[in-house]
């Protein structure tokens, strides 16, 4: 798709590295179990106990995140407030459906329910900024945040924006972990996350979770992280994936040899990353290739974490020797080309250059 | 965020819900005024609440699909799949990668409903792991895209009562980035035991049919559907051969940045919205026949955006009417359900009554249209408003007066 | 009804996640919405859950609640004539 560019212009995280921090990326902690949660702010901090109590943990993250992207960039209010989320408030969800079941649907507690449903997220991030422009919510498994970013990219062509606050948010809770281990999505054992995507071929990942926000803006500052030149999603693609990675590359004008870091969804999952070293073979960017999984864990809008580590890296001139396949860090970046998909279905490609600054 | 952009047509309608099944029983009932209010039947809960209902149970619904039993299946995947089919019969589009087509389906129960019966079974066997995955509502919308083939992008907005809604703004930004050719929209939701004791909790479910806009209103009746359309530009259609049925003038998005449930008494949000459509649509308030409100019943709700209303059209605001009393409030799926109901008021000219009403709000300066009239009508704003303020109006114009 | 008034109390302080206050911070003529405890409408629905659950008192009607929610002092008062359990 043509986009106009957008610049990255502010960044707010939590993972289960430091909170609003860029520690976690060149950094990070390793971890040895399979289930890791995010390391969490000091909520009072940022909430007083009034507002705090009736706010689920995966909002006050967010709301975090938000603001922290919001005050890096120097813009005071956004355009657009636009979320993508695989699960929404699962938490409050698991809490309202046990309870339902659990009292044969007597002595419900509404505030579990005000806060299971997905778009509140966003519509907590926008009262509490006193923000009432564009205001929208994705939920599409493993290219959520991808496609809040899109959302976003339209209306910045459309020249309907100048800035969008995008967030990227999941939280895992034990009972959705358990689920998603009946069905495969988590290794048994994980001795060290940090060293996990590039040792294991195994089936499954290990969980993280995180709030990521970023403020995109039409305008580059002196602040600006990086450049989102070009992106495309994409279902079931008819043609081969290494042939619409070429025409993405082309037509941005650039040759796959321009390509500085091939930037991949892998989790250590085999079947998952097939695809990417298959890719990395075939268009000669195995050398280039890189992941980030090792660093916030599997969730569905880790892409979001993917992003951060292709925008800091690029801001800070050093791609982090970590989550480089073949161990060997690279200065001088100038393009990243990110790749992330979801069982092979959902595609999603973007292209982030260095700012000119 | 009032820019102007290229509009897109509707070429083709898929609806059902407790009034029909397809567009032209929706057409009958809604000539008739034919509620779908009834009994709950489909499932299993304490509540004797009322509510409306799809007729069709799943295995019906299999049949109509060709689907095989024992596979795996929702009923808001179901019932999607059947409005799609009929959306894209009348748009006369084959699936054969002529034409890039997305799906962007709003919903927010996604598999809930077969999550709340074996919820404890996932947690503690392998017994139905299979409908684990179906619980998100990705994989909603991916089993609706599957079930055609042929569909290059896919996309699940939610945003609670205004997801459906937003799918048309999606859409109409994708065809006219060339991101694709043609955009099914729409959305699908099923009454699940989860929401309606959710909205329960909330004590703004009335316990006899609803009453939009009426003083004595009480809360809302609960409804299932699916509704989808099919978007297209000029340029395709004309290189399709087919015939457009109504124009998306336009729309605006805000949010009410208010509450987690309730609506500003203002209607802040609302007010945005609504001015935010009529200005992209290019369109001055007294062009608008019909607004089709957003109307669920609830005391606030009601109030505020009649206040909107107010604030944008006046004291004398044109014929208005929430036709939640025939289809009950089908939540994510409403922005759809009442975009279909807008452009079957647009084709036939005429304005669906509000039933159950009998007297006018007293700090509203008027009162819904009660019963059906005919009548021109040319331009209808719909409206779509969702819990924490996510607010959407569209404007859909009739094809003699849009071209 | 002091015995009413120390667990109505507790029992809100729990339900309503009010962290950062203690059974002696609530006055039992203090107003529980607005100015004094500075509780909202969905706590109201939360307390209504309360009364069903503990008292077996169940309200049709949210707005109800308005009057018997004033202070500690009335809800105690309409539990101790109400509770059926």
């Amino acid at each position: 798709m043509i986009i106009n560019p957008i610049y990255i212009n502010g960044i707010g995280s939590i993972s289960i590295q430091k909170p609003l921090s860029e520690d976690g990326i060149f950094n990070p902690v390793s971890y040895d179990t399979p289930r890791v949660s995010c390391i969490e702010p000091n909520y009072r901090d940022f909430f007083t106990p009034a507002v705090s109590r009736r706010i689920s943990k995966i909002i006050k993250r967010s709301i975090i995140t938000a603001k922290h992207a919001i005050s890096e960039s120097g813009i005071e209010m956004p355009d657009a407030i636009i979320t993508g989320t695989g699960l929404g408030c699962i938490e409050d969800t698991e809490k309202f459906l046990d309870s339902m079941i659990r009292n044969e649907e007597k002595f419900l507690k509404p505030s579990f329910f005000i806060q299971s449903t997905h778009n509140s997220i966003s519509s907590q991030i926008a009262i509490n900024l006193d923000c009432k422009s564009y205001n929208n919510t994705y939920i599409h498994r493993g290219v959520s945040f991808e496609n809040a970013l899109v959302d976003a990219a339209l209306l910045f062509k459309q020249k309907k924006i100048d800035s969008a606050l995008v967030t990227g948010s999941d939280q895992m809770t034990p009972n959705y972990f358990t689920l998603l281990k009946r069905i495969g999505y988590w290794a048994d054992t994980v001795n060290d996350t940090l060293q996990f995507v590039r040792n294991t071929k195994t089936k499954g990942s290990f969980s993280g979770e995180g709030s990521i926000s970023f403020m995109l803006s039409s305008q580059q500052n002196k602040n600006s992280y990086a450049l989102i030149k070009a992106m495309d999603l994409f279902y079931k693609p008819t043609v081969p994936i290494e042939q619409k990675i070429e025409q993405f590359i082309q037509a941005q004008g650039l040759n796959i040899e321009d390509i500085d870091i091939y930037l991949t969804g892998m989790s250590g999952d085999a079947q998952n990353d097939k695809v990417y070293t298959d890719i990395g073979k075939n268009l000669f960017l195995s050398e280039k290739t890189a992941f980030y999984k090792n660093i916030c864990g599997e969730f569905y809008t880790s892409a979001a974490y993917g992003l951060n580590v292709a925008a800091s890296s690029l801001k800070k001139g050093i791609f982090p020797a970590h989550c480089l396949q073949d161990g060997k860090e690279r200065k001088n970046t100038t393009h990243i080309l990110f790749h992330n998909h979801f069982k092979n279905k959902d595609h999603s490609l973007i292209l982030l250059n260095k700012c000119s600054n | 965020m009032s820019e102007q952009s290229e509009s897109v047509f509707i070429t083709g309608m898929g609806i059902i819900s407790a009034i029909g099944i397809g567009v032209d029983e929706t057409l009958i009932s809604l000539r008739e005024s034919k509620s779908g209010i009834g009994k709950i039947n489909h499932i299993d809960t304490i509540h004797d609440l009322p509510s409306a209902e799809v007729s069709l149970t799943d295995n019906q619904m299999m049949e109509i699909l060709n689907i095989e039993a024992g596979q795996i299946v929702t009923r808001t995947s179901l019932m999607a799949k059947i409005a799609v089919k009929e959306a894209i019969t009348q748009a006369k589009l084959t699936l054969d990668g002529k034409f890039r087509v997305a799906l962007i389906n709003g919903t927010t129960v996604g598999g809930m409903e077969k999550s709340e019966l074996y919820y404890f079974d996932f947690l503690e066997n392998d017994k139905y792991n299979e409908y684990i995955e179906a619980h998100d509502c990705g994989s909603c919308t991916e089993s609706i895209a599957d079930y055609f083939g042929g569909i290059s992008y896919v996309s699940t907005p939610s945003t609670a009562c205004s997801s459906a809604a937003n799918a048309f703004i999606l859409g109409q930004n994708l065809i006219n980035e060339g991101v694709v050719d043609i955009a099914i929209v729409g959305g699908s939701e099923c009454l699940t035991k989860f929401h309606l004791n959710g909205f329960k909790t909330l004590m703004i479910l009335d316990d006899k049919v609803c009453r939009p806009f009426d003083e004595t209103r009480a809360g809302i009746n609960l409804g299932e559907a699916a509704a989808f359309c099919v978007l297209e530009a000029k340029k395709t259609i004309d290189k399709r051969a087919v015939k457009p049925l109504a124009k998306l003038s336009g729309y605006g998005n805000a949010c009410d940045a208010y509450h987690q449930t309730a609506s500003s008494p203002e209607g802040n949000g609302a007010f945005i919205a609504m001015d935010m459509a009529l200005k992209t649509s290019n369109l001055q308030p007294t062009d608008i026949d019909y607004i089709n409100a957003h109307g669920t019943g609830t005391p606030n709700n009601d109030e505020s955006e009649g206040r909107a209303v107010v604030r944008v059209f006046g004291d004398n605001p044109p014929h208005i009417s929430s036709t939640k009393p025939l289809t009950g409030h089908t939540t994510s799926a409403a922005g759809c359900v009442e975009a279909v109901i807008s452009i079957l008021s647009l084709n036939n000219n005429f304005i669906p009554g509000n039933l159950n009403f009998s007297q006018q709000i007293k700090t509203l300066p008027f009162k819904p249209t009660e019963i059906n009239i005919e009548t021109e009508v040319n331009h209808v704003l719909s409206n779509s408003f969702g819990f924490g303020g996510n607010n959407t109006s569209l404007v859909f114009s009739k094809i003699e007066s849009a071209t | 009804m002091e015995k009413l008034i120390i667990e109505l109390k507790t029992e809100i302080i729990k339900v309503l996640n009010l962290e950062d206050i203690t059974i002696e911070d609530i006055g039992n003529d203090d107003p529980l919405f607005g100015d004094g405890l500075g509780l909202d409408s969905i706590d109201a629905l939360e307390l209504i859950v309360l009364m069903e659950k503990d008292y077996g008192i169940k309200l049709k009607d949210a707005n109800q609640g308005r009057d018997i929610f004033k202070s500690i002092l009335t809800m105690a008062e309409y539990i101790s004539k109400n509770r059926t359990i």
